[in-house]
């Protein structure tokens, strides 16, 4: 590995030409059969620590969901490092370990050093997942961490060390995502937070398994559960949040079970939205009202239940403009026996159920899927899919019949002109891994131009997925942290990456501005559009390297 | 607590009879057949409160069609089609959690989505079809097809709900 990006600096000058965009067509990358290959490097890196979750017959739905993962870089040396949530194990009706939180510190060698101590960011409450922002607006990147009980908000003190927040946000109970975005457009990072089951830890357990499935015994839930409600956490300044989850219009009013969430511009306007994946409920559509407001919209966008209206089991969700429309699409993953679903993007809210279209509902029907991403991983310009898979049953190991296992093969999905090839079975020994993946999370971990993956598994190590993939095509990085959207227009072709907060399962990705080019040898326009609408706009952008913008 | 207390007053009276008696006392069959009217109008009066919500979405709907508020009328047909908003989703899901199944067998047919009552699948997803075409709709032709579709299903779903209750 080597370290970051060469990067150019640039300004960032207001321009009020933006990028014109035609009409929306799904859009076949450069390589006329992609390939892609990615190999498992989590132990010769040194990433070894397992993440725990319960016991291993699951009798608790507690002990189902896992647990997430960031990469980011903490200490603002160029690469990413990798922030790795866990949980507790348990043998029978007792705690067996406090599983701790991990940091891992990219050596820019190939390797990871385990540098939670020294971090300070050990923190060992049974941990569900992480967001990644700047709540103090210091430039050095925080953890949010949600807990089965106490979550903690690490402030990053910018000395390669942070401190958790006294009386920082958080919802007491299972907390599973988490959030750092500017909700009400006053410059600062608020909190917002989903749930799901509401429990206590002696019903975790004194669990039994008591469903019937496939013959056996499982885990119940989360039919037959009461739901816990998601939070919204406006920040206060100075160390001080407040709850305001009703008053901003995000008040979990069906009690639904919350799962992945991700912030993202969906109607164009400049303002970061909510799309909340629920399990087996509708899924939640915010539109930010753009005065510290939103108003839930799911139910009549197309966006919340399936092309026949059923809502579906909702567990993570992924953001990017698949047609080139400059309008980010999306896809939620789902229950096993059910597809993934792809929305597309139709603006104004109105999201169209195009799965089939996209060739998507074969390989996603079988796995139980959970973190995802749409990303240029073959560099030809298109957006592929990687899922993460992983039953919640060890039961299904016993039961040859559901067609299934606990420990699933990941998913691989190259876009191929609009429609998916599952590439999964030929991408390489990365792909061969077994494991009930969750957790997932995006970045450039080696510094080569293409993106990495790091995977989170239940009651084992992280699978960390280097691209090996022969790059069909060039590459761009931009870093534009006030950026909502950022364009490149090369001859005849354009695309547009969108400011993407959370996403995937419980997990928060690199939130750089990637960009797969084909075969282009010189980048024409870029632009980058700011939250209140001013662009900067740059002619002859260099390809292959990281360009950094910052504001004067 | 409130089932408690009437088996104790069923018992206390039970215990109460005089050793050679044969039969339930009148005034216990009594107490139950008014019981029984009570726990068999619930069904009535849920089917009728779910057919009382719908008629409003569609009767907002119809109001916003004529006032030219498209957007307004597209969310209420989809309030519609899933019998109301993520609020009464929340009540469905509790009223599920609690075991009550307004169409236990419809449900077990693949009929009816659990805890609908009035509106079915189909009708649900044609429902939604016509509420994403009159928001993509082109022109006044498409958006009253449109409309038309949504307003003929809708008012079939009520007819026929209005027509059990009138049976019942």
């Amino acid at each position: 590995m080597s370290p970051g990006h060469p990067g150019v600096h640039l300004g960032l000058l207001a321009a009020a030409v933006g990028l014109a965009l035609g009409p929306a067509a799904f859009t076949a990358g450069d390589a006329a059969a992609a390939e892609l290959r990615f190999v498992d490097i989590a132990a010769p890196a040194g990433v070894t620590a397992p993440t725990w979750c319960g016991r291993p017959e699951k009798p608790h739905i507690m002990e189902s969901n896992g647990t997430g993962l960031a990469v980011l870089d903490y200490d603002g040396d160029g690469d990413l490092d990798l922030y790795l949530v866990n949980g507790w194990r348990l043998e029978g009706n007792r705690v067996a370990e406090r599983g701790v939180n991990r940091l891992y510190r990219n050596e820019g060698d190939g390797t990871f050093a385990d540098v939670t101590a020294r971090a300070g960011v050990g923190d060992d409450g049974w941990g569900s997942g992480v967001g990644v922002g700047d709540v103090d607006g210091d430039g050095a990147p925080d953890l949010m961490v949600t807990n089965f009980g106490a979550d903690v908000l690490y402030r990053n003190r910018g000395d390669g060390t942070f401190e958790p927040l006294a009386d920082g946000p958080g919802i007491d109970g299972w907390s599973a995502g988490a959030i750092l975005f500017d909700a009400d457009g006053d410059g600062d990072q608020d909190v917002y937070l989903t749930a799901y089951i509401d429990c206590t830890m002696e019903e975790v357990l004194e669990a039994q398994p008591e469903l019937d499935w496939e013959g056996l015994k499982v885990m119940l839930g989360p039919f037959g559960l009461a739901g816990l409600g998601n939070g919204y956490f406006e920040n206060l300044g100075g160390g001080r949040f407040r709850d305001a989850t009703v008053e901003a219009g995000l008040a979990d009013v069906g009690r639904y079970y919350s799962f992945g969430v991700a912030a993202v511009d969906l109607d164009a306007d400049l303002d970061l939205d909510l799309y909340v994946a629920n399990d087996s409920n509708p899924n939640y559509v915010y539109d930010n009202q753009g005065d510290g407001t939103f108003k839930e919209v799911g139910l009549w966008s197309g966006a919340a239940l399936d092309a026949m209206g059923n809502a579906q089991a909702g567990m993570g969700l992924a953001a990017g403009d698949l047609d080139s429309d400059g309008l980010p699409d999306l896809l939620v993953t789902n229950f096993h026996k059910d597809v993934s679903t792809i929305y597309r993007n139709l603006g104004d809210f109105i999201f169209e159920d195009v799965t089939r279209q996209m060739a998507l509902s074969e390989a996603t029907y079988m796995p139980l899927s959970w973190g995802t991403t749409l990303s240029d991983l073959d560099l030809d310009g298109d957006l592929d899919v990687f899922v993460a898979n992983g039953h919640i049953y060890p039961q299904a190991d016993l039961a040859p019949q559901a067609g299934t296992s606990f420990r699933q093969r990941n998913l691989l999905l190259a876009n191929e002109g609009g429609v998916f090839r599952d590439l999964s079975a030929a991408a390489g020994p990365g792909l061969e891994v077994l494991e009930a993946s969750h957790g997932l999370a995006v970045g450039d971990l080696d510094g080569d131009g293409d993106l990495d993956l790091a995977v989170s598994n239940v009651d084992a190590p992280a699978t960390l997925l280097r691209n090996d993939s022969p790059p069909a095509g060039a590459w761009l990085m931009v870093s534009a942290p006030a950026a909502m959207r950022v364009g490149v227009v090369a001859g005849q072709r354009r695309w547009v990456r969108h400011r993407i907060v959370g996403g995937s399962f419980l997990s928060e990705s690199d939130p750089r501005f990637h960009f797969g080019l084909g075969h282009v040898q010189a980048i024409d326009r870029l632009t980058v559009v700011l939250a209140g609408g001013a662009r900067s706009r740059h002619h002859g952008a260099p390809i292959g390297r990281q360009l950094v913008f910052q504001r004067h | 607590m409130k089932a408690k207390i009437s088996v104790l007053i069923v018992a206390a009276a039970l215990l109460a009879l005089p050793a050679a008696a044969q039969e339930t006392p009148q005034s216990i069959v009594t107490a139950y057949d008014a019981l029984a009217d009570t726990i068999l109008s619930v069904r009535d009066a849920e089917l009728g409160f779910v057919a009382a919500m719908l008629d409003g979405h569609l009767h907002a709907a119809k109001t916003l069609m004529s006032k030219g508020d498209v957007e307004g009328a597209a969310a209420q047909m989809a309030l519609f089609a899933n019998e109301g908003d993520n609020n009464i989703g929340g009540v469905r899901k509790r009223l599920l959690e609690g075991g009550h199944h307004f169409n236990a067998d419809g449900e077990e047919q693949g009929i009816y989505e659990p805890g609908y009552v009035i509106v079915t699948r189909e009708a649900k997803q044609a429902l939604l079809e016509a509420s994403k075409e009159l928001r993509l709709a082109a022109g006044d032709v498409e958006r009253l097809a449109a409309w038309d579709k949504f307003a003929t299903m809708a008012k079939a779903l009520l007819g026929g709900a209005a027509k059990t209750l009138g049976a019942g």
